[in-house]
């Protein structure tokens, strides 16, 4: 399997606190990549470095451009990494409420098509735009609610938005945060299908960090466990939650049972860092 | 009792006012709307725009350069050009640093350039006060009435402040880049993952603010004596006008340039030599009443 985004002892401090600890990982191409592990393990940090949000302290991040080679992008600008095809979903209070769900694809793909020099073009004059836009919106399945206003779609709708927005920029890789925080059951079944197939049909690379264990096992072909800043697993979803290191990070827990329940209620997320 | 041709005067005098003033606080308004950094050296960006018109008509030269003596019409060009390169090097040279610090920094380092630029145009072109005419082309007026006439260069001048509203409108509502500066705008983190070049952005809008508040410099030229104090004076009135109309939105920036602009005016007749009290007055009443001005909280 090649790798498409790999970091090399990234790691990062805020003062004396170590948020990312020397993690050395490789995501490999077309896969579904989950990272686990309790609020405050460095999950978020940890995308922050990888779209350049966040400078390291030291280590790299390399990520596979659009021409195939391996580029070395850990002092790169967040839009230079986002161009060169890394993709993050974004929280729901992200999203441009005020305006439908076209409009808010459009703007993603405005920087993806070069249509930035032009300060001329009409937006809703642009067909190409246009058109990207709506590739983006059916692949997704948006095409019902697609002039709906942001503002009065359900939550299981503006989530959706959220993953087409990142798909916007026609990324090879598309980091999630906790995409079925807050949604119900159907809702919940609805998103793990719609990586699922997305991942399948674009062979786009997937990165979650999820806390729903059900969805985890469910949607990973590999699971990363980061605790305390460190990467401690490593592995196939069956490979990881036999892990002895894995179950000792989640307080003394014995047993998959005790695990997956551990896990799997852990519903405060670290959103607020993310905001 | 005024005359009513006396009050039509003070009307125009007031529109005049307004559309300058509003040339200023649209500036101010984009630049913190988008890059949220309240400009304290807006006024001077005005102040340079009225001595490089100045300059490009030949009323005033520079040292060691001369004179350049194209016209008005050049010199607006002129003056759009250099207000916006000193904005652009304000923005990339210096303000750049500080957006991750206290909105306290950003505002005195803002200020530093006023006080800089101010004695630089003192030192570059003396502080005297300069008057010059209109452009053979605005001369003469429009005779309404036997006793009331409207200046044509000064309905120019209430024209452009329309014309630039309204191509600020478009711009930003229609436009692939201004989609691009609102999505900026309400968050630029995910302006950068959508692989928006922020700090780009962030100088071409300081570029465009800067250059707006050049052109109202330059077209005050003919309808004001221009001194290097200048800046100072209307950096003030567009403060008011900020918090009358409220920041960062466009339309309260016109309603508010033109109502500062005509009571500055009008006020004057009611109370001679106090035309800036009703200004003032109408601030302090939004402050208590409605804090975040006219049209505050609507997206900009």
């Amino acid at each position: 399997m090649s790798p498409v985004l790999e970091t090399e002892d990234l790691r990062r401090q805020f003062g004396r606190l170590v948020a990312v600890d020397d993690v050395t990982v490789d995501i490999h191409a077309g896969e579904i990549t989950s990272i686990i592990g309790p609020n405050g393990a460095g999950k978020t940090t940890f995308y922050n470095l990888l779209t350049g949000r966040l400078d390291p302290t030291s280590g790299t991040v390399r990520l596979r451009g659009r021409d195939g080679d391996l580029i070395d992008v850990t002092d790169r600008s967040a839009n230079d990494i986002a161009n060169l095809g890394l993709s993050r979903g974004f929280q729901i209070n992200n999203l441009f409420e005020g305006l439908t769900v076209l409009d808010n694809v459009r703007i993603a793909r405005i920087t993806r098509e070069n249509r930035t020099t032009d300060i001329t073009a009409i937006t809703s004059e642009d067909s190409e735009l246009t058109d990207g836009a709506w590739d983006v919106i059916e692949l997704v399945g948006l095409e019902d609610v697609a002039e709906t206003e942001c503002a009065n779609l359900s939550h299981g709708d503006k989530r959706k938005v959220e993953i087409a927005l990142a798909l916007g920029t026609d990324p090879s890789v598309v980091l999630l945060d906790e995409p079925t925080a807050g949604m119900n059951a159907t809702e919940t079944r609805q998103m793990v299908q719609l990586i699922g197939r997305l991942n399948d049909e674009t062979d786009t690379t997937f990165v979650v960090t999820e806390h729903d264990m059900e969805v985890v096992v469910g949607i990973s072909d590999r699971i990363l466990v980061l605790d305390n800043g460190s990467l401690i697993a490593d592995g196939t979803p069956d490979e990881v939650l036999s892990d002895e290191q894995v179950r000792e990070a989640y307080l003394g827990l014995e047993g998959d049972e005790e695990l997956e329940a551990g896990l799997g209620t852990d519903g405060g997320d670290d959103g607020g860092e993310m905001a | 009792m005024v005359s009513l041709g006396l009050v039509f005067d003070q009307l125009i005098t007031g529109l005049t006012i307004g559309a300058r003033l509003f040339l200023i606080a649209v500036g101010l308004s984009l630049i913190f709307g988008v890059l949220d950094v309240l400009n304290f050296a807006h006024g001077v960006l005005y102040m340079i725009g009225a001595y490089a018109a100045l300059w490009a008509i030949g009323a005033v030269s520079i040292p060691f350069i001369g004179l350049l003596g194209i016209g008005f019409w050049p010199g607006l060009v002129v003056a759009i050009l250099a207000a916006g390169l000193v904005g652009v090097l304000i923005e990339a040279g210096f303000i750049r640093r500080v957006y991750d610090r206290e909105p306290l920094d950003q505002l005195l380092l803002t200020f530093a350039f006023v006080l800089m630029l101010t004695d630089v145009v003192k030192t570059t072109f003396g502080s005297g006060s300069n008057v010059v005419d209109p452009p053979g082309l605005l001369a003469g007026s429009l005779t309404l009435t036997s006793s009331l006439s409207l200046p044509n260069y000064r309905a120019f001048v209430i024209l452009m402040s329309i014309v630039v509203l309204a191509a600020i409108f478009v711009v930003l509502q229609t436009t692939n880049v201004g989609r691009l500066v609102r999505a900026t705008s309400s968050d630029r983190d995910m302006a950068a993952l959508l692989g928006v070049n922020v700090p780009r952005l962030y100088t071409v809008v300081f570029f465009v603010g800067a250059a707006l508040a050049g052109l109202g410099g330059a077209l005050a030229v003919p309808t004001q004596s221009i001194t290097p104090a200048l800046g100072n004076q209307v950096i003030i009135n567009a403060f008011v006008i900020a918090v009358i109309g409220g920041l960062g939105s466009f339309a309260g920036a016109f309603v508010g340039a033109y109502l500062v602009g005509i009571s500055i005016a009008v006020g004057s007749l009611i109370v001679a030599g106090a035309g800036q009290l009703i200004p003032f007055i109408a601030m302090i009443v939004v402050l208590l009443l409605k804090p975040e001005g006219l049209f505050g909280g609507a997206e900009a």
